[in-house]
């Protein structure tokens, strides 16, 4: 019985050190996985590098296979890797698809990921049925994480806190102009964010006038003198401190001029310097919003709390997804059981009239077709009972104990899974060497 | 007929008020979706109830409407302000989508449609001179669609309160990830705000004609219309310093809700003093002769 396993290892494992020593590149990915699938009981493989994780995922004909799997890592990974065998490898593969494995819980990007790396697989005809089905569920389970709990909700890191307390402040942003001040690194992510999130305007003001230059044309922007920053403070809406002046440059006088001079349209002030560039008091101001590094941090900590909190419901719906996932397979495997043991016992049927018909001697067309409808008859009458309780069982134990009863186990596969894998033009000269199997995975029960 | 559907009305904005509250603890899509169907699906019966009573009606002109009949056994103007509330909001919602606002619109609608219809007071019939007064349908129409349209702002308002507090704590809590950005909140409160004066100024203008043809005096001195004089002249301040001055943010969202508690005031002067209401009022509500 083909069985999951789950070989590698992430950020919980080892330090970025050793993981930028792993990481696969898109361009070695095809070879690995080319190399991944040439070994010996890989059925089907699929490897997932990310800046936090290197694992690889496969369909194999035993589990010792897995040492395989860990030797082609290489060296240093093996050192650190772990291997994780069937229904632990299959609830892995769920919980790192819903992020709840990564290193931000909640993290958006985890998703695609695994979904560019099952392409990747089924381009380089690594990935067969069995592990996209089990992918397809994780990313529904995924998808269910995220809608039905608050786990990827609230922004968890400074920059993006930013943003999303301006889009709380402002809204749609289409339309805005950012001003950013200073040159800090922080800044000039939360500016390109801001301009990618539909900021028209991105005012850039520095000392330097070249400074400025040089900025504005990094993050494309439009370069202005500090010394129009009362005007500036008028025009923009967001604006992001990130200077290293030691005495704060936008103050509560200077706000409290622009505010009534932009007839009290709201103000967000962004400080990310240290010392702080913007006058505390200005937040007393009507909508004028000051945000220094602390707030944001606070803010962040509270998102990560809050989603800490949801963590234990979207593991309930991980487990739920995965019993679903694991019923489905069962049921697909009483179908197939009950396909084989119904065309067995119905060629069986056959052949015996046949023979039966050219003992008999000449018979007439009518009496040849009810000796056939007698034998069909027969057939059926047998295996109403049998087939009501595997239907209704829907796999399980009844199912193996058909198979192996009936002999059914090297009957031809009709799931389609086979079939399908056999679609991959890769796959084909492979696969028509190999024993059709059933592709059921351990968490069935009946490993 | 009519009090059946409206029963039914009542229980719809029921259902949409626990959708709405348990999305407020679980944010589902699903549960948005229900609360929003069973309001519309509510809004429906509602306006049904309101179409058999007028089939239903034997009186003449507007008491065929309705208006001083007997057929919902008082509450009629309760039940007529939470149908216009209700459909401003599904018409809101349609346009920006305002979920956080329907668990306050359908918890609220509830509130009011349960005493009304509670309440088993008879109605006084029409005044015989307002039967065919169309300055009382105007009135009436325009009385309920703009307390219903500052209803609305007050909602809103009181979120934006709620928002910009948790902004300036830096303390945004539970339910932060659900309120919408305050740019949108004061944008539609402020449009809300201008369409309930627009209309209050209709309705109290129309409402002078009606009490003068009905006792001849067009401004009766009582607090209904004293409160209702406020609340206008109080909005008629918040629009002129938004135009002139450009106030906008917490100062507009609290005058709002002082408005909307004045307009509250006026239907409070109504119910509890129906001796001075004019005629036309009276025979909306006021438990007469029963």
């Amino acid at each position: 019985m083909p069985v999951l396993l789950c070989v590698g290892l992430s950020h919980k494992q080892v330090p970025i050190a050793v993981r930028e020593q792993l990481a696969v590149s898109a361009e070695d990915l095809p070879g690995r996985l080319a190399r991944l699938r040439g070994l010996a009981g890989v059925r089907e493989a699929m490897l997932l590098s990310t800046c936090n994780r290197l694992e690889v995922f496969a369909v194999a004909d035993a589990r010792t296979c897995a040492d395989d799997l860990l030797r082609d890592l290489g060296p240093l990974a093996a050192e650190h890797a772990l291997t994780r065998y069937e229904d632990e490898a299959l609830l892995h593969l769920f919980r790192v698809t819903a992020s709840l494995d990564s290193m931000v819980v909640g993290e958006a990007q985890i998703q695609g990921q695994v979904k560019e790396a099952h392409a990747r697989a089924l381009a380089a005809g690594a990935c067969g049925a069995a592990l996209s089905r089990a992918l397809a569920a994780a990313l529904s389970a995924a998808k269910r994480v995220r809608t039905e709990t608050g786990i990827a909700r609230g922004a968890v890191s400074i920059s993006s806190v930013a943003v999303q307390m301006a889009h709380k402040v402002l809204g749609d942003l289409s339309g805005r102009a950012v001003l950013l001040i200073g040159a800090g690194e922080m800044a000039q992510l939360a500016a390109r964010e801001l301009h990618a999130g539909g900021a028209s305007e991105l005012l850039v003001a520095n000392r330097s006038a070249a400074v400025a230059e040089a900025l504005a044309q990094e993050v494309g922007g439009i370069a202005v003198g500090i010394a129009e920053l009362p005007a500036l403070l008028e025009r923009a809406d967001v604006v992001l401190c990130s200077t290293a002046a030691h005495q704060p440059i936008v103050t509560r006088e200077l706000v409290g001029r622009a505010i009534k001079a932009r007839r009290y349209r709201a103000l967000f002030l962004i400080d990310l310097a240290l010392p702080r560039n913007v006058e505390p008091a200005a937040n007393q101001l009507e909508n004028v919003y000051v945000y220094d590094l602390d707030d944001l941090e606070g803010v962040a900590a509270q998102n990560r709390e809050l989603r800490q909190q949801e963590v234990q419901r979207a593991e309930a719906i991980v487990l739920e997804e995965i019993t679903a996932y694991a019923r489905a397979k069962q049921e697909r495997a009483a179908v197939r059981v009950l396909a084989h043991l119904r065309a067995q016992a119905q060629a069986l049927a056959d052949a015996e009239v046949e023979r039966t018909l050219s003992l008999l001697g000449p018979l007439s067309e009518r009496q040849q077709n009810s000796v056939r409808s007698m034998a069909t008859a027969i057939v059926n009458k047998l295996l109403h009972g049998p087939t009501a309780r595997l239907r209704g069982e829907q796999g399980g134990p009844l199912s193996d104990a058909a198979a192996e009863l009936f002999g059914l186990q090297d009957a031809p596969d009709v799931s389609g899974d086979d079939a399908e894998r056999r679609s991959s033009p890769e796959e084909q000269p492979q696969d028509a060497s190999r024993k059709p199997q059933a592709d059921v995975l351990s968490l069935t029960g009946r490993k | 007929m009519a009090t059946l559907l409206v029963h039914i009305a009542l229980l719809a904005y029921a259902a949409a008020a626990a959708a709405y509250l348990v999305w407020l603890v679980r944010p589902r899509q699903a549960l948005v979706s229900a609360g929003r169907t069973l309001l519309f699906a509510g809004l429906l019966l509602h306006l049904g109830s309101f179409a058999a009573a007028v089939s239903l009606s034997q009186g003449e002109g507007l008491a065929r409407a309705g208006f001083g009949s007997d057929a919902w056994r008082g509450g009629q103007l309760f039940s007529l302000l939470a149908a216009a509330t209700v459909a401003g909001y599904l018409a809101l919602d349609l346009r920006y989508r305002l979920p956080v606002a329907g668990a306050f619109v359908a918890p609220v609608t509830v509130a009011v449609m349960v005493p009304a219809h509670l309440v088993h007071g008879g109605t006084r019939p029409i005044a015989p001179e307002l039967t065919h007064s169309l300055a009382l349908a105007v009135h009436v129409f325009s009385a309920a669609a703009g307390t219903a349209a500052l209803a609305l702002a007050f909602a809103l308002s009181l979120l934006y309160l709620v928002s910009e507090r948790q902004l300036k704590s830096k303390q945004p809590g539970r339910l932060f990830a659900r309120l919408p950005s305050l740019e949108l909140i004061e944008r539609v409160g402020w449009h809300l705000s201008v369409w309930g004066f627009v209309f209050l100024s209709v309705a109290i203008a129309t409402g002078s004609l009606v009490s003068h043809e009905s006792s001849g005096s067009a401004f009766p001195i009582a607090p209904k219309q004293g409160f209702a004089v406020l609340a206008w002249a109080l909005l008629a301040g918040l629009i002129q310093a938004r135009l002139v001055a450009g106030w906008r943010g917490r100062r507009v969202a609290l005058l709002v809700v002082a408005g909307f508690l004045l307009l509250v005031g006026t239907y409070a002067g109504l119910l509890a003093a129906p001796q001075h209401v004019s005629a036309a009022a009276a025979a909306l509500i006021a438990p007469g002769r029963g």
